[in-house]
């Protein structure tokens, strides 16, 4: 039946073949709304959690480096986390402006203060990492080895507190380049550099036991809620977020992407079903002769239906298959220009192909294809034989 | 004829048409028996309702009112999907215009309504080869029903109809599309098979055809008429 329908097919096979681009193209665009209606989302969490820190502690009201806000008393809070036996690292960050000197005048970088016996902020790319309480060293980010040219072990200046359009440094200090990393968090071609939490306390003066935020990372996922529960129990002056609760704050930020991608994705689907049922209606209305002769020969109207519906379903598949394709690939350079927007961390997706997404498009769209096959087929299967012989004599 | 002893029986038929305002009665009253082995031809003007009358006869139509059996079933009490297992099995069909399946090769399309009544690919390939052979098409297998002439296409739509091995063989003008020694070949075709004991039930314009026929039926305004003598015109309606 399939290898009558695919002959079938070609015997129109310019209009065969532009039905199945037409298909394919309403294919490639709900694909496209699937990966963007949820992508976003799957890819933030997937951010939030690459080095599995569940928790986020920021000073109340804020969202993690929402602001200039920092947290007091981050150390001892974060000590007393380390010793909750349901907590496996907990470390404090602290952000702040360093400069490195270049020609005549100064770099910027984003300089984040680190515990690094608990930093969820970075992966080391090559090189040692920065040791506990090391006064000395500093990790570099890609970019920043790139401009300056820095490599691990050499000796860099790094300027603290100064006015760029003076170029005036309040202090200055020098630092071994332990290695080069990959900052999880960071625009495309940020310049970010990390230093051990005290050294950039001492560096910005920043006044007692300071924190931007402290990053928890809970031993079994199922006590998340929990943990964060007791924190908040435990230091009612923060605001305490799991992966789980800033998601479902980005996800009312999205609330209009994903609105967007429901009507563009349901636009694209009933494209789909009104090319296959077009498609398969003209068919059906030039082999009603042909149609008559099957079904005066003994041909079921359930196998009439049955072949119909195989042609349609080899059009959605083969523009499934060339939509998949085209999504693919027109995802990925609309991701592109969206991911480009400065300020946007690296890591950040529009479009996640994910395989459920894949299949839950490709899905759609062959349900669709049955759908849209139905009524033609029930039009041949219903077609009066004698009546369609009479008039194919005259 | 006893209807006792008829292979095919239609009783009373009555069929009429409307056309908008207008209605033509097709049928008024037809009753035909068919013996197993006969060769009848249905002959009479266009119009006089021989199409429609082998339509009914082969369960393609229903009538108005009046009955048919075939073997002793009677197609009225029968649901759409019993009528058209009947039709698989136990009828065969040949149209004027052969109406095989242009994308399938002439042994692909005997194989089909095998293939439809559940027949095993060797099998019905086996049987297709053997029915081309008997058409005299055994070199045309693999041939697409677009690349034979039209005899030839006839002759495919023949061995098709044969394919289950029916009881009962129903032609319509099958010499209607084709040149005179074509035709002669498919007459010749008939007459085998009627010969080898198929029952065969023509309606044909084609007076050489109806000469073949061990029976005439002769239809004028739906209703059986005397057959005409050949010498004679044709009566005026």
């Amino acid at each position: 039946m399939i290898l009558l329908a695919a002959r079938n097919l070609t015997r129109h096979p310019l209009r065969n073949l532009l039905a199945v681009l037409g298909i394919a193209v309403a294919a490639a665009l709900l694909l496209d709304m699937v990966m963007l209606a949820g992508g976003m989302e799957r890819s933030f969490q997937r951010m939030l959690l690459s080095r599995g820190y569940q928790i986020r502690i920021a000073p109340k009201g804020t969202l993690p480096f929402d602001t200039e806000a920092t947290l007091a008393g981050a150390a001892s809070l974060s000590a007393r986390l380390r010793a909750d036996p349901r907590i496996s690292a907990a470390g404090a960050v602290l952000g702040g402006a360093l400069f490195a000197p270049a020609g005549d005048s100064l770099l910027p970088l984003a300089g984040l203060g680190v515990e690094p016996e608990g930093q969820g902020l970075y992966e080391l790319d090559s090189g040692t990492d920065l040791g506990p309480g090391d006064t000395t060293g500093i990790v570099i980010g890609v970019s920043v080895a790139q401009v300056t040219g820095w490599r691990t072990g050499d000796t860099v200046r790094i300027i603290v507190g100064t006015d760029p359009q003076m170029a005036r440094a309040s202090s200055e200090r020098r630092l071994v380049v332990r290695g080069v990393v990959h900052w999880l968090y960071a625009a495309r071609g940020q310049r970010t550099v990390g230093i051990a939490l005290p050294l950039m306390r001492a560096l910005t003066r920043a006044a007692g036991d300071r924190a931007s935020m402290i990053m928890v990372k809970v031993v079994r996922d199922e006590e998340v809620e929990a943990v964060a529960s007791d924190i908040r129990s435990m230091a009612p002056g923060v605001e305490v977020n799991s992966v789980s609760t800033l998601v479902a704050r980005f996800r009312t930020r999205l609330t209009y992407f994903r609105q967007l991608s429901l009507i563009l994705g349901t636009i694209s689907l009933f494209v789909g079903i009104l090319l296959v049922t077009t498609l398969l209606t003209i068919t059906v209305s030039e082999r009603l002769g042909e149609i008559a002769t099957l079904r005066a020969i003994g041909v079921s109207r359930s196998g009439i239906v049955r072949r119909v519906l195989a042609e349609g379903a080899l059009l959605t598949l083969a523009g499934n298959a060339i939509g998949l394709l085209l999504g693919l690939v027109t995802a990925r350079y609309l991701d592109g220009i969206l991911t480009s927007f400065p300020g946007l961390p690296a890591a950040i997706s529009f479009f996640v192909p994910e395989p459920a997404a894949v299949a839950r498009a490709a899905a759609a769209l062959l349900v669709a294809g049955g759908i849209a096959g139905a009524w033609p087929a029930w039009r041949a299967a219903r077609a009066p034989i004698a009546a369609t012989l009479r008039e194919e004599a005259t | 004829m006893s209807a006792a002893t008829a292979l095919l029986d239609a009783r009373d038929l009555v069929k009429e048409f409307r056309m908008g305002e207008r209605s033509v009665m097709a049928l008024r009253g037809v009753s035909v028996a068919v013996r197993q082995g006969e060769y009848v031809g249905i002959t009479g003007p266009s119009g006089s309702g021989k199409s429609t009358l082998l339509h009914i006869l082969g369960g393609l139509d229903t009538p108005d009112s009046g009955a048919v059996s075939l073997e002793g079933v009677a197609f009225l009490g029968l649901t759409d999907s019993a009528l058209t297992r009947l039709r698989l099995l136990k009828m065969g069909y040949v149209f004027q215009r052969f109406h095989l399946l242009p994308v399938l090769t002439a042994l692909e399309n005997i194989e089909l309504p095998m293939a439809e009544a559940g027949v095993g690919r060797a099998e019905r390939q086996a049987r297709a080869r053997d029915l081309l052979e008997y058409v005299g098409l055994s070199d045309r297998a693999d041939h697409r029903a677009t690349q034979l002439s039209g005899g030839e296409m006839q002759r495919v739509a023949i061995a098709r109809a044969l394919a289950n091995r029916p009881t009962l063989l129903f032609a319509d003008e099958p010499t209607g599309e084709l040149d005179l020694s074509t035709g002669r070949q498919i007459l010749e075709l008939f007459r085998r098979l009627n010969q080898e004991g198929m029952t065969v039930v023509v309606v044909t314009h084609d007076e050489q055809l109806a000469q073949e026929a061990s029976r005439t039926i002769h239809l004028i305004d739906g209703l059986i008429a005397p057959v005409p003598n050949p010498q004679s015109p044709i009566p005026a309606r």
